[in-house]
């Protein structure tokens, strides 16, 4: 649409260099399809930001995550892959901290099935509850394709999660609709777009693409010099490390 | 045992907005106070330091600034033949939590009710005849008029730095303002903040309309201003973090900024906090209260603290929840249509139409939390409503705030949920997109109320508030009309794209935020039979018990409701006054 929105060929470069050459590539099985992402044959400096590992991802529940943001977020002229964007070590961060252990959730029982307008009503913890629905999509996928998620090619992995997120794949165990709409997709717009100090939006990615200046954010000038004008600092958008 | 305190004259329950105004009023006396809040005080915290003020993950979608589930929620069912369940992560509506309580975290819209707001039914049957309401809709005058609020707006308007644009100044209707405005008796004390692209677009879709629009009523300052105390504001940054947020500027009109710090100079006040009220010490055969009960967190002490008068002035279920605990008034029972505490819980119908301007630069990090333009043509009793099958109304307006990115992002229809299409949708709209937005009444039901849940209990042992809480029918037919009227100004806006008009269908979603304007449960009345407390706001069962707050709300009007709310709070002060001159039923 506008000029100042597409990444200049230098500008992408830098933007692959900023992302941390993946902890995630290193873990993923050989072989993957999805893990390959096209930036992975580039040599890129690691950065600091991010220390490398998972929290809470077994080897194999990283295999899933991973070619899951991957199928989200492909590798294309926009943004690097998925994991190369940190996606996969944000939701891993979340899973592993006061997220994904049930903080601010009310947890007493009775415990009782629920209309969808109150609300998740499971006593998993939010980080039990996103790898059991793991297991169950790897299972769901096993019987449809007979190979795991991760194995799968991205157009098929991504019609697979289109059909879970229209709640066409029923598992007789798992609510799988819920469990993605409701807290697999808010984890990857999230990973998306928070500030990049939570391990998702690597190198403040996402806020270059659509233009979000990010911090400090004291517009009492720009407000009025920049109405109904493309805003310059949002080439160059701040986030919470650099202010530290 | 709980340790007993010695005993003050006034305590009030809760450190939010309201103890700030009627501690004020009453200090300026010589009579002391003392302010229980649960929480602790923000200012020298993250939230409100830079840079993690900015971060929208934590404050902006943990919502940690709210009340914490983990510890306090609500039970929730659509209808009395339900059964109940926690909400265990509520989304549709954030209580504060902290020195400032839900006014910390406000966008700072501001508004003084319809002049006729406090004499709704009076207003409906005088207009539309007396069978025209229907039986299930309670909506009634709440025993005070306008014109006695008015000064009490003015001295709040004041004190808060209201930036805005008259609208009719003693009867005259003033160009720029709103044109249904009840008289005032003047100008804001500030000129009104500025107007994004968005609001100019919606200005000139209005006007194309025949309709007049005016710039939102804020909370947040234009320009450095000190109020009638010699406290101070500074200038609004337009960052885009107000709601949900702590304004480290000092920007937004907070209690705070501009009331807690003036009232700890003040001989007689005193606040402490982290002392959850645990319950009222109430003595049914002299209709008098004695004190309250509270647990120190600190050091889990309970003490019980004896008072001369007490003032519930917590969030809108917290007050009703106290009340419902220590059997103080009949509570509400929705299958008689008897008693009274519980009864005219009410919330809000807000609904959208995205607008999509393909070389327009709405830019909406370029905000505050009141820059929108308005018209209040739809609102409450503003239209004939003369066959159309409800009551009510909401505002229209442009409605841009803020531009963070997990959650403000408007994307055409028919854009995929991820993929590099949805990609590519962002990065062409996110500046260039906004919501035309509706904020809509809700106006009582029948079975609509609070009680207490019979089974979930919180994390100090006591019942859990119980929402029995749908939309409606007089709901789900205004939403329609005033939406469809918000697709008109789309579609004269001359956006590339109208998205989807999203009225409010189906039944209430406790996942969805609309607004924290939850309403009742403790309404006021010139009737003891349906009201809880006098329009003095005292209790009709115990004297020395008053109760303040958007909980004596008998309707929730389409406007915000922090106007009539303060003017309540600056007004109860002064009847406190008048009381402990001589003890009676004012």
């Amino acid at each position: 649409m506008t000029s100042a929105k597409k990444q200049p060929s230098t500008r992408r470069s830098f933007l692959m260099s900023a992302v941390a050459a993946s902890s995630a590539l290193a873990l993923a099985p050989t072989g993957d399809v999805l893990s390959s992402p096209s930036t992975a044959t580039e040599t890129l400096p690691v950065s600091l930001d991010t220390p490398a590992g998972y929290a809470s991802l077994s080897p194999d529940e990283a295999a899933f995550v991973e070619a899951m943001v991957n199928v989200m977020c492909p590798a294309d002229d926009l943004t690097p892959s998925g994991v190369d964007c940190g996606l996969a070590t944000y939701i891993d961060r979340q899973l592993a901290g006061g997220f994904g252990r049930g903080d601010r959730l009310y947890r007493s029982g009775p415990w009782k099935p629920g209309k969808p307008q109150l609300g998740y009503q499971l006593p998993l913890t939010p980080e039990e509850f996103f790898k059991a629905g793991v297991a169950r999509v790897q299972e769901a996928c096993a019987t449809k394709f007979g190979k795991h998620f991760e194995q799968l090619a991205p157009v098929d992995a991504d019609a697979f999660l289109q059909d879970i997120a229209a709640e066409k794949i029923v598992d007789p165990q798992l609510p799988l609709g819920q469990w993605f709409n409701e807290l697999v997709y808010p984890l990857f717009v999230q990973a998306c777009f928070a500030d990049p100090m939570y391990g998702g939006n690597r190198g403040k990615v996402f806020w270059k693409l659509i233009g979000y200046p990010g911090l400090p954010a004291f517009h009492t000038r720009d407000m009025v010099a920049y109405r109904g004008k493309q805003f310059p600092g949002a080439l160059d958008p701040k986030s919470i490390q650099d202010f530290s | 045992m709980a340790k007993i305190l010695p005993k003050r004259t006034v305590v009030i329950v809760g450190g939010g907005l309201t103890a700030g105004f009627i501690a004020r009023q009453i200090t300026a006396k010589g009579i002391d106070v003392l302010v229980l809040e649960r929480g602790g005080d923000h200012r020298a915290a993250a939230e409100a330091k830079i840079p993690n003020q900015r971060d929208e993950l934590r404050w902006g979608v943990q919502n940690q600034l709210a009340q914490n589930w983990a510890t306090e929620t609500y039970t929730l069912r659509h209808s009395p033949n339900e059964e109940s369940l926690p909400v265990r992560r509520l989304e549709s509506f954030l209580p504060g939590d902290g020195l400032g309580g839900a006014a910390n975290h406000w966008n700072g819209q501001t508004w003084r009710w319809a002049e006729y707001d406090p004499i709704l039914r009076t207003r409906l049957e005088s207009r539309y005849g007396k069978k025209a309401i229907p039986a299930d809709m309670p909506v009634q005058d709440w025993g005070v008029t306008y014109a006695e609020m008015e000064p009490y707006h003015d001295l709040f308007e004041r004190l808060f730095g209201i930036a805005g644009k008259a609208g009719n100044i003693k009867g005259q209707i003033q160009p720029g303002g709103n044109p249904f405005e009840a008289p005032r008796q003047r100008e804001y004390p500030q000129p009104p903040i500025e107007i994004t692209e968005s609001g100019q677009i919606f200005n000139g879709a209005v006007e194309s309309l025949g309709y007049k629009s005016f710039p939102m009523p804020a909370a947040n300052s234009p320009g450095a201003y000190t109020n009638p105390d010699g406290m101070k504001l500074a200038p609004c940054q337009y960052c885009g973090h107000c709601e949900r947020f702590i304004c480290e500027a000092n920007a937004k009109a907070s209690p705070q900024v501009l009331l807690y710090p003036m009232l700890a100079q003040r001989k007689g006040f005193a606040i402490r906090l982290r002392a959850h009220v645990l319950g009222i010490n109430y003595d049914p055969k002299a209709r008098q209260v004695t004190g309250v009960r509270y647990l120190d967190l600190q050091t889990a002490e309970e003490y019980e603290q004896p008072a001369d008068i007490v003032v519930l002035g917590a969030f809108t279920m917290t007050n009703t929840k106290l009340l419902l605990q220590d059997g103080i008034g009949a509570p509400y029972d929705a299958r008689t249509g008897k008693g009274v505490v519980g009864r005219n819980f009410c919330y809000q119908v807000t609904s959208n139409v995205p607008v999509f301007f393909k070389d327009r630069w709405i830019n909406p990090f370029l905000a505050s939390g009141s820059t929108q333009t308005v018209i209040d043509d739809y609102n409450g009793d503003n239209f004939d409503h003369s066959g159309l099958g409800f009551f009510g109304g909401g505002y229209i307006y442009s409605n841009v705030t803020n531009g963070r990115p997990i959650t403000t992002r408007l994307l055409p229809p028919g854009t995929p949920r991820w993929g590099t299409k949805w990609k590519q949708a962002n990065a062409d709209w996110y500046l260039h997109a906004f919501n035309i937005a509706v904020h809509g009444s809700n106006y009582p039901h029948r079975e609509n109320c609070l009680d207490l849940d019979p089974t979930y209990r919180d994390a100090y042992g006591q019942p859990l508030l119980r929402m029995t809480y749908n939309l409606r029918d007089n709901d789900h037919r205004m939403t329609e009309y005033v939406t469809a009227k918000a697709h008109e100004i789309a579609t004269a806006s001359g956006a590339t794209i109208v998205g989807t008009p999203a009225p409010r269908r189906g039944d209430y979603d406790a996942r969805v935020y609309q607004t924290t304007h939850v309403t009742g449960g403790t309404i006021m009345g010139s009737d003891p039979a349906t009201s809880v407390v006098s329009p003095h706001l005292q209790h009709w069962d115990a004297k020395n018990l008053f109760v303040v707050g958007a909980s004596v709300y008998p309707h929730n009007a389409g406007y915000n409701p922090t106007g009539p709310l303060s003017a309540l709070a600056l007004r109860l002060g002064d009847d406190l006054v008048r009381y402990i001159e001589s003890p009676r039923m004012l």
